[in-house]
């Protein structure tokens, strides 16, 4: 809400500099955010008298002038205009100014001769003929009477003024206006506050010869008042209006729409004048739009009605849009005579909503929308034929029609000090409640400790004791309350498993050399073409935000590798050698679509690595060191992720459930996202690891007896995976197996077509005894029997 | 015989003391104390002695041989040491070459935040609870008593889904789910991820994250809320941060406050960091509002309580003076690797 300081003061008492003023506010809980003073950016342009007027030598338009600028001596400025004399006072840029414009005014040389700045004109300084008489003359302004030269000009202007705008919070509608905001001044500055008092005279008739008046719902519109009045003398409003409307962004039109417009800022009630000329059976009807209706507003733009939308309807078809917008009909032009004049509360969720659905909005709704007061229709429709009988507007016509569904009884909070003190925590004295609430104009009497607080309609905020606390707290101050420790038993708060799970694994990664990431929730709808999904991949369930911030955030993401796979393009693309990241965050799985209820929200893990130390293996390691850290016991096999090369990826199981998948990114896939390297990707069900439920560690003896180590130089079909080698050896070895190694894996030379050489170190221990060569010649045999038996043969 | 033993001792100390290498000293020990070592010799001539001369003279020789032995055990053990402490000389190298890479990653800046903080509210008694991300009209908007169609409303720009589904645009949604299950006295925070449709620029994205804390228990007021804020403000911004409530309105609390904290840059004189204030906003509170209570079940009359909702980016870019939320969610590694 913009509002111009000087015009507030004609409300109330400001005796402290704006600076205060405002600072004072915003611990009353009227955020301040900004103050425009008039003027601002006029710097360094002084009055100055002219002393004497030379021709210039090289030029037959120009003056050379000797000002008097209020320095020990003349200054000369060179100027092109022609309307100006000796003894002129007129306004000076000096060396060294700045105009409204932006311009920069210095010293320098015009044709030959020493110019020390610039004589002004009125549009230079951004005037008016409003700001000042003669400002619109093309030429320099000349400025009335004799002041002082080298008197700031912003002083001899009058540009004193200055607009603040305060930001009023959702629950204060009733300080969206001058008075509002004037008599939250008054009590925090504690000074005198008063609000105009409407007085008129009428023209005698009688309203009802003019207008009927019905109100079909007044569940949206609880209170109508309407006026009339004739004989309109439509003219420019004078020019304090004028100031004000401007001051607080609206624009001056004629008289009449002006009064509305400053009826609505002074008191917060919007209002809305007819032509009375148009409206067809001279009859008001407040009603719900019939379907197929439509109107076409003033800004010339037509709209289709929907039923639970209301109007303001004439005897035939809507004429406004109840509290949004005039029809184009009945507008008020320069040659209308008569005029209907409404003031009305509609009902706010209704306006609202239908603002939201025609896409429209104007200070009226969004005043309405913030809510109005029932009692203030009444104020603001007086105050605005006083206006019409003081700026001489036209003829008021008597009598007034208020139709509304009843008026609220005065509402009472009966609570005692205490209660209200309980919620903050200081003692403030009892008689300062009852000042602080009296002077919001919330009146109270106090009997013992309870207090009778009588609510005006206005302030349908206050509802209880903990508005009231605000209330009483928000004048009193707020550095009234000193902290405390936490009373009651302190003992230490607790983590959820998973979270303490998840920190585990988090730490890991980073020990392995990961970077955790970031990255939105939401991805592109083209996010499941670009990774090759299936068809019938359920990942490809997207869904879809209704008013998403453009296509590539219009999905909730059902899995993480396409932000991983960005990031990973971002980092290649700007030459970063090589990099390891990981995120963890949620997916988004829908039951069915559109959805109907809240989806799952999965925890998920991606990782994503590149640069020329890292393989599949790498990638490998690491997520077997997640599935160690989970307790879990680990399956790997062949998977077909289409977005994953086809002869490196996996899928690995984890306590027999699907847990991960991982490999080498397709080319193809990398490609579309502007990779050129071997990048590889894990996506992880973190959901499924961290129900997992470890094994509490139980300590095991280390070894009583020694090892014995046996190798295995083997030889087997090329595609005969090791992981089977491994399973053989391992059923070979039976308990007594320690551990195995792979050493060596090769083909080539000395290979047979088609085969490879495979070498493990096998270790054996017993945890009964040194194992006696007969043992370990059993197990041994048993272990290349199991070797056989899977396609491999020891090499000769 | 005992002067020949005394010639052979003063010839083997020379000898010793001379010598320069363990292959020497080896080659003397020989001489004197092998098979067919002087010292030996002089032991097996102990025949040609008279019987009564005998053992006297026996003495003297294993003492001497004894002498000899120690000292050339000294000779070796000194020989030794200086070679070790050659070898070592030899083995000098530059400390000022590279170490060799350890792996290390880290979090990111956001999650280093927000571990700081739930160590602070857990240290004070919260527990950390977690909410969904995409929720229903009714916790993010109605039970925080922000009904349909409510002005309020137009305080965030809502993500929607489907009717009455949303991307929370809050984490006080998760208040209402804390205070459903659970019967006071209540202490929780809900750190987590919120959305709100803001075009992206230095200073907004439409994702970032909040933690919400909430308490609930009998006689619990304003001056608690203080005393939580003043402790958690201490020990992010330092020991001297200061608190100031100002008055504010959000729907679900009242009253409300906003709540700035002393600039930790100019200690409050006023700098650029905070536009010449002294003070940065850093979050807003409130006692929770009798409404919200009711529609968990709680009776407003009995308890009472407070809650606050902390912006964890801003706290993040502010610490860490990053001009560009952007950054925040770019993961560029040269940026990561910073924290």
């Amino acid at each position: 809400m913009k509002i111009s300081l000087n015009h507030l003061k004609t409300y109330v008492d400001i005796n402290v500099p704006v600076e205060e003023l405002c600072s004072r506010m915003v611990m009353a809980g009227f955020e301040v955010e900004d103050i425009e003073k008039e003027g601002d950016n006029i710097k360094n342009v002084v009055a100055a008298k002219i002393l004497k007027i030379t021709p210039h030598e090289n030029s037959d338009h120009l003056q050379i002038c000797s000002m008097d600028v209020g320095a020990d001596t003349p200054v000369q400025i060179v100027t092109g205009a022609q309307n100006i004399s000796e003894g002129d006072y007129v306004p000076a840029a000096l060396d060294g100014s700045y105009l409204p414009n932006g311009a920069h005014i210095t010293a320098g040389k015009l044709r030959g001769a020493e110019s020390n700045g610039m004589l002004c004109s009125g549009e230079e300084l951004g005037l008016t003929e409003e700001d000042y008489e003669g400002a619109s003359v093309n030429g320099i302004l000349i400025l009335k009477g004799a002041p002082a030269p080298g008197t700031d000009i912003r002083e001899v202007l009058g540009l004193d003024d200055c607009v603040i705008d305060f930001k009023i919070t959702a629950n204060r509608p009733d300080c969206n206006c001058f008075l509002g905001v004037a008599k939250e001044i008054s009590v925090v500055l504690g000074t005198k506050f008063s609000a105009p008092k409407p007085e008129y005279k009428t023209a005698g008739r009688n309203i009802s010869d003019y207008i009927s008046i019905e109100v079909h719902n007044f569940d949206l519109c609880p209170r109508y008042i309407g006026r009339v009045v004739t004989n309109l003398r439509i003219k420019e409003s004078p020019e304090w209006m004028k100031k004000a409307i401007t001051a607080s962004g609206m624009r001056p039109i004629n008289n009449i729409v002006d009064i509305t417009n400053f009826v609505m800022l002074e008191t917060g009630q919007p209002m809305h004048a007819f032509n009375y000329n148009d409206i067809r059976g001279h009859k008001i009807i407040i009603r719900n739009a019939e379907a197929g209706e439509s109107i076409t507003t003033l800004d010339g733009k037509k709209y289709d009605l929907k039923e639970d939308m209301l109007v303001i309807a004439d005897g035939e078809q809507p004429s406004c849009l109840a509290g949004i917008m005039g029809g184009k009909e009945s507008e008020i032009e320069n040659d209308t005579t008569d005029l209907f004049l409404e003031s009305a509360k509609f009902r706010r969720d209704n306006i609202r909503h239908t603002c939201r659905a025609l896409g429209i909005r104007t200070e009226a709704s969004s005043r309405y929308e913030r809510g109005t007061d029932i009692m203030n229709v009444e104020y603001a429709s007086e105050r605005a034929l006083q206006l019409i009988y003081e700026l001489d507007a036209g003829d008021i016509i008597d009598g007034a029609i208020d139709i509304n569904g009843g008026l609220p009884e005065e509402r009472v909070i009966k609570v005692t000090t205490d209660k209200i003190l309980e919620l903050v925590g200081v003692d403030v004295p009892d008689e300062k409640i009852v000042s602080i609430l009296n002077s919001l104009g919330l009146p109270t009497d106090i009997n013992g400790k309870e207090l009778t607080v009588r609510v005006p309609s206005i302030r349908d905020d206050i509802e209880g004791r903990a508005d009231l606390a605000e209330e009483v707290m928000r004048i009193y101050g707020y550095d009234h309350i000193v902290g405390r420790p936490m009373r009651g038993e302190t003992v230490r708060g607790r983590k959820l498993p998973e979270r303490i799970k998840t920190d585990k694994i988090k730490a890991f990664l980073c020990g392995a050399g990961a970077y955790e990431i970031a990255t939105y929730s939401f991805i592109g709808s083209g996010a499941a073409d670009t990774l090759l999904l299936d068809e019938n991949d359920e990942r490809r369930n997207q869904i879809k935000i209704i008013n998403p911030l453009g296509d590539e955030y219009s999905v909730l993401r059902t899995q993480l590798t396409t932000s991983m796979l960005t990031v990973l393009s971002t980092n290649i693309n700007r030459k970063i050698p090589s990099g390891r990241f990981f995120e963890i965050s949620k997916r988004f799985i829908a039951e069915s679509l559109p959805i109907t209820e809240q989806p799952d929200e999965l925890a998920t893990m991606a990782i994503g690595i590149y640069g020329e130390d890292e393989d599949f293996f790498t990638l490998k390691g690491i997520i077997e060191g997640v599935m160690k850290l989970c307790g879990a016991h680990t399956q790997y096999e062949r998977s077909e992720e289409p977005y994953l090369h086809p002869g490196r990826q996996a899928l690995v199981k984890a306590n027999n459930t699907p847990a991960v998948v991982f490999g080498e990114v397709h080319p193809a896939v990398a490609a579309s996202y502007g990779i050129d390297c071997r990048v590889y990707t894990a996506e992880i069900k973190l959901d499924m690891l961290l129900s997992i439920n470890k094994r509490k560690t139980v300590y095991k003896p280390l070894p009583k007896y020694p090892a014995v180590e046996r190798d295995f130089a083997l030889l087997c079909d090329k595609e005969l995976p090791v992981g089977t080698l491994e399973n053989a050896i391992a059923k070979g070895a039976g308990r007594l197996l320690e551990s195995i190694r792979l050493f060596d894996v090769y083909s080539g030379s000395q290979i047979p077509e088609g085969k490879k050489s495979v070498a493990y170190s096998v270790w054996l221990r017993s945890a009964d005894g040194t194992l006696s060569d007969t043992e370990i010649e059993a197990v041994s045999s048993a272990i290349i029997k199991n070797l056989e038996a899977a396609g491999a043969e020891l090499r000769k | 015989m005992k002067e020949k033993l005394e010639a052979i001792k003063a010839a083997a100390k020379s000898a010793v003391s001379a010598a320069a290498g363990e292959k020497e000293i080896e080659e003397l020990r020989v001489k004197y104390l092998g098979k067919k070592g002087e010292l030996t010799a002089m032991l097996k001539q102990m025949g040609s002695l008279a019987p009564e001369e005998r053992p006297a003279a026996g003495q003297l020789v294993n003492e001497a041989k004894q002498w000899l032995e120690s000292l050339i055990a000294q000779k070796k053990e000194e020989l030794k040491s200086k070679a070790t402490e050659l070898k070592l000389k030899a083995e000098t190298i530059d400390i000022t070459m590279p170490g060799k890479e350890v792996a290390a990653g880290g979090l990111h800046p956001i999650n280093i935040v927000v571990n700081d903080m739930i160590d602070i509210f857990q240290s004070m008694g919260f527990d950390v609870v977690d909410g969904p991300e995409v929720e229903t009209d009714y916790y993010n908007f109605e039970c925080l008593n922000v009904p349909a169609d409510h002005p309020a409303r137009d305080m965030q720009d809502t993500f929607y889904l489907a009717d009455g589904l949303l991307l929370r645009t809050q984490t006080s949604a998760a208040q209402i789910r804390t205070m459903e299950n659970r019967r006071p006295p209540i202490h929780a925070i809900c750190p987590g991820r919120v959305f709100r449709a803001d075009e992206v620029d230095a200073t907004h994205s439409p994702v970032f994250h909040q933690l919400e804390g909430l308490v609930v228990d009998k006689g619990i007021t304003m001056c608690d809320l203080k005393g939580v804020l003043e402790q958690f403000a201490k020990e992010i911004y330092g020991s001297d941060t200061k608190v100031r409530f100002r008055p504010s309105f959000f729907p679900f609390t009242e009253p409300s406050v906003e709540v700035d904290v002393s600039c930790s840059e100019c200690g409050g004189k006023g700098c650029r960091v905070c536009k010449g204030a002294g003070w940065i906003e850093i979050l807003g509170a409130g006692m929770v509002h009798p409404n919200v209570l009711r529609c968990c079940g709680i009776d407003p009359d009995v308890y009472s309580g407070f809650a606050f909702g902390i912006g964890i980016d801003r706290i993040t870019t502010t610490r860490y003076k990053i001009s560009d939320i952007r950054l925040l969610f770019e993961n560029d590694k040269r940026f990561l690797e910073q924290f």
